[in-house]
């Protein structure tokens, strides 16, 4: 089976995210929801998403860096014994903000988040191709985030089967 | 006329766990249910809450059991076809994220799939407690519509020192050193060491251990980490699994919990007793603890060990029964099965499910 996919993309490149309440210490979370935010009022107005559109709606988050601020943060506690405050215990994965932008916009498709080995755009439509294409979602919102440095990136696809909406 | 979809079979398997290595050591320690919890040895676990965790003693870096793992579960196939065969890997990321600039996840996962011979990495899932699951859901996805022939996935997990103090330091860790799924007085997980492999390819192309018949993935939408009690994003799950399957819930004979001894384990009851009704449950994380990114490979070896071999098994640490969770649980010994197909579920942060379902060969 041959899926058309189309994507309503978003891109948010410059300037600090606003912070995300629960999420600290890092930019990584805050800059993917703000894409997402971004990407999703362009399809769904205010959130949430209408309740059958949400719940065909899968989340793809894919970054070769990860959350590499919190990576350090924690290695560098873990390594002079200081102090780990109990809300970085959720950040230290990806699925914590796609389940943010997945509960504030009502989105219950699957959550995958991936390491792209590609082409980091590519990588993630060919994961929402699969998805709608196995029937377990009919739109993606993929999400393309990167840390490194002081240089900081998100963008925010939606991925329909069909035309643009 | 359309050609009917291609069916799923795991040819190979292999897992490194606190209960030993090889795939008998997994059956013969989940069949046993006795816990390998114990004091961390590994790191310093000094002015840490918990000190325990399930840790193999003889454990080498994760590259190594990673690639040992590929290596056992490969060991049918020639060397030509390992190298038209591609990785799906799941993992947090490269061990030494966070110390070292050079240290990329990619990197890591080329050089596993270099070490084993195989054509390269497809795909690295970095979901969570379900990026082993999802891998094999998606492999499976690729070999029944015709895009992929054979694909090894492999995900690991060694307890390491930065996830035990995240852990920690959330207090999800239990205080008891021991993990008491869907028990009244549970108190938390434990981490444990998790590195598996498994060789999917259509059914027909080598002998099959058993199929994966069905998969499903979903998300709660509810919470950042806490699962929705009312379950429904599991339930659809494990529909999507039957439905792929064609299979319905009376026909599923048993169930490996995601539980982990935690609050959200009534969550899961609840998904459980909507989707299925009344059916043989149990968690081996009770025994082999909780293997984050290596968990639901882990989890699916054993499934299809305990299910080809009959014997389910046990869900050790139970106390008493929780108002919350009732279930058929298994308890004392194992349980004769009475049906090849079972199913084992996984949940991660940000409410992500999956649940496959396999059927053993017979």
């Amino acid at each position: 089976m041959n899926t058309d996919t189309n994507t309503d993309l978003t891109t948010l490149t410059e300037g600090t995210p606003p912070p995300l309440p629960g999420f600290v210490v890092s930019s990584f979370s805050p800059l993917v929801a703000a894409a997402a935010d971004r990407c999703l009022r362009a399809r769904h107005g205010d959130p949430p998403a209408a309740d059958d559109v949400g719940e065909r709606t899968a989340i793809v988050l894919v970054s070769a860096s990860g959350d590499a601020t919190m990576a350090e943060h924690v290695a560098h506690a873990v390594d002079t014994a200081a102090r780990i405050g109990p809300l970085l215990f959720f950040q230290a994965v990806p699925n914590s903000v796609a389940g943010h932008v997945a509960a504030r916009w009502g989105l219950r498709g699957p959550v995958v988040c991936l390491c792209p080995m590609g082409e980091p755009e590519a990588d993630g439509l060919a994961q929402a191709q699969l998805l709608i294409e196995d029937g377990d979602a009919d739109e993606v919102l993929v999400v393309l985030v990167e840390q490194a440095g002081a240089a900081q990136s998100a963008r925010a696809l939606l991925v329909t089967e069909g035309d643009v909406r | 006329m359309t050609e009917p979809p291609l069916r799923t079979g795991i040819t190979g398997l292999a897992a490194v766990s606190a209960l030993g290595r090889g795939a008998q050591a997994q059956l013969a320690g989940v069949l046993a249910g006795a816990a390998a919890f114990g004091p961390v040895r590994r790191f310093d676990v000094g002015g840490r809450r918990t000190t325990s965790a399930a840790t193999l003693p003889d454990a080498g870096t994760l590259a190594d059991e990673l690639a040992g793992v590929i290596e056992d579960a490969c060991t049918g196939l020639r060397a030509a076809e390992r190298a038209e065969t591609p990785l799906l890997l799941g993992i947090h990321g490269h061990p030494d994220a966070g110390r070292s600039p050079t240290a990329t996840t990619a990197g890591f996962a080329q050089d596993v799939a270099a070490r084993t011979g195989l054509a390269g990495v497809a795909k690295v899932y970095t979901c969570a407690c379900v990026s082993g699951s999802t891998a094999v859901a998606d492999a499976a996805a690729l070999i029944r519509a015709g895009r992929s022939g054979r694909v090894v996935v492999a995900a690991g997990y060694l307890v390491e020192p930065d996830q035990f103090a995240l852990f920690d330091a959330g207090r999800a860790l239990a205080r008891d050193g021991a993990v008491r799924p869907f028990s009244t007085g549970r108190s938390g997980l434990l981490l444990g060491d998790a590195v598996s492999a498994v060789v999917l390819e259509p059914v027909g192309e080598h002998g099959a251990i058993a199929e994966v018949a069905g998969w499903g993935r979903s998300g709660d939408a509810h919470h950042v980490v806490r699962p929705d009690p009312s379950g429904q994003g599991m339930a659809r799950a494990v529909h999507a699994a039957l439905r792929r399957a064609r299979t319905g819930p009376d026909e599923v004979g048993y169930v490996n919990a995601n539980a982990g001894g935690a609050d959200g384990d009534a969550a899961e009851a609840v998904a459980l007793r909507a989707a299925l009704g009344p059916t043989p449950v149990s968690s081996t994380k009770s025994v082999h603890g909780h293997g984050l990114e290596g968990s639901g490979l882990l989890e699916l070896v054993v499934t299809v060990l305990a299910v080809q071999a009959g014997k389910l098994p046990v869900n050790a640490g139970h106390l008493g029964a929780d108002p919350a969770c009732e279930l058929d649980l298994i308890l004392d010994a194992p349980r004769q099965a009475t049906s090849p197909y079972a199913l084992t579920v996984n949940a991660a942060f940000g409410g992500a499910n999956t649940a496959l379902l396999v059927k053993a060969a017979t």
